[in-house]
């Protein structure tokens, strides 16, 4: 039961974060690997499949409230599909003690340029 | 134009490879961009970053499907509460604060990078 329930849990409070955008995805990611002890590589595959519908759910809401910049759509996730497919090539090919240390330093540059990044305006 | 256009590429090229190195956390990458060098308010940042980053995920995890990294069973749990949850942020994303949240994210973050490159 419990294999399932904090699973769900974790999912659905890094979904609300997802939808919003904020990075919910990033705190799953903390969530599986530090907390419960899922390998790197699978909790890299499942965060990315989890965003599939955290995403799709929340997307139909952000264009009715028109927040989404449709000019920026079509460059940026042009660009985007030819390096998220080489770079996740070369994270399911590493070894999982360096991609677990890249990730460490990635976590921390995030949390630091989040805490003291400066300017957030609304 | 043509300098704004470079920009979103850039800010395309940078949360891909995020997104597609680490399974995630694009997003985390692709939001300061939008907001900082394409000059997008906070909250359009958020919700643009979400329809840019669902393309780049979706082919990503085929990749790591390939790759032999994904199983489906253990990401079950996940995905459906990821559903439920996603619906409830794009709902309440209207009301929501933002700045202590982000405040809350950069500490857990910090704690959770410390814990993987140390153990």
């Amino acid at each position: 039961m419990n294999e399932w329930l904090m699973p769900l849990a974790a999912g659905a409070a890094a979904g609300v974060l997802s939808g919003f955008g904020v990075g919910g995805g990033t705190l799953l990611l903390v969530y599986m690997t530090v907390f419960a002890g899922v390998d790197q590589h699978l909790a890299q595959g499942i965060n990315l499949l989890y965003f599939l519908p955290a995403g799709l759910m929340a997307l139909p809401a952000h264009l009715k409230n028109g927040y989404v910049e449709k000019k920026i759509l079509l460059p940026a996730v042009g660009a985007g599909l030819v390096c998220a497919a080489l770079a996740a090539w070369a994270a399911s090919s590493m070894d999982v003690a360096l991609l677990r240390k890249f990730f460490g330093c990635f976590l921390l540059g995030t949390g630091v340029l989040e805490l003291f990044g400066g300017k957030r305006a609304e | 134009m043509q300098k704004i256009q470079w920009r979103y590429l850039f800010a395309g090229t940078a949360a891909g490879t995020v997104n597609g190195f680490f399974g995630g956390g694009g997003g985390s990458v692709l939001v300061p961009m939008l907001t900082r060098t394409c000059g997008l308010d906070q909250r359009r940042a958020f919700a643009t970053s979400v329809a840019v980053i669902l393309p780049l995920c979706a082919l990503s995890a085929v990749i790591y499907f390939v790759q032999g990294g994904l199983e489906l069973g253990p990401a079950l749990p996940y995905l459906i509460g990821g559903t439920v949850g996603g619906w409830a942020g794009g709902k309440w994303f209207q009301g929501v604060r933002m700045d202590w949240l982000r405040r809350v994210f950069g500490l857990l973050l910090i704690y959770g990078g410390i814990r993987s490159f140390f153990l």
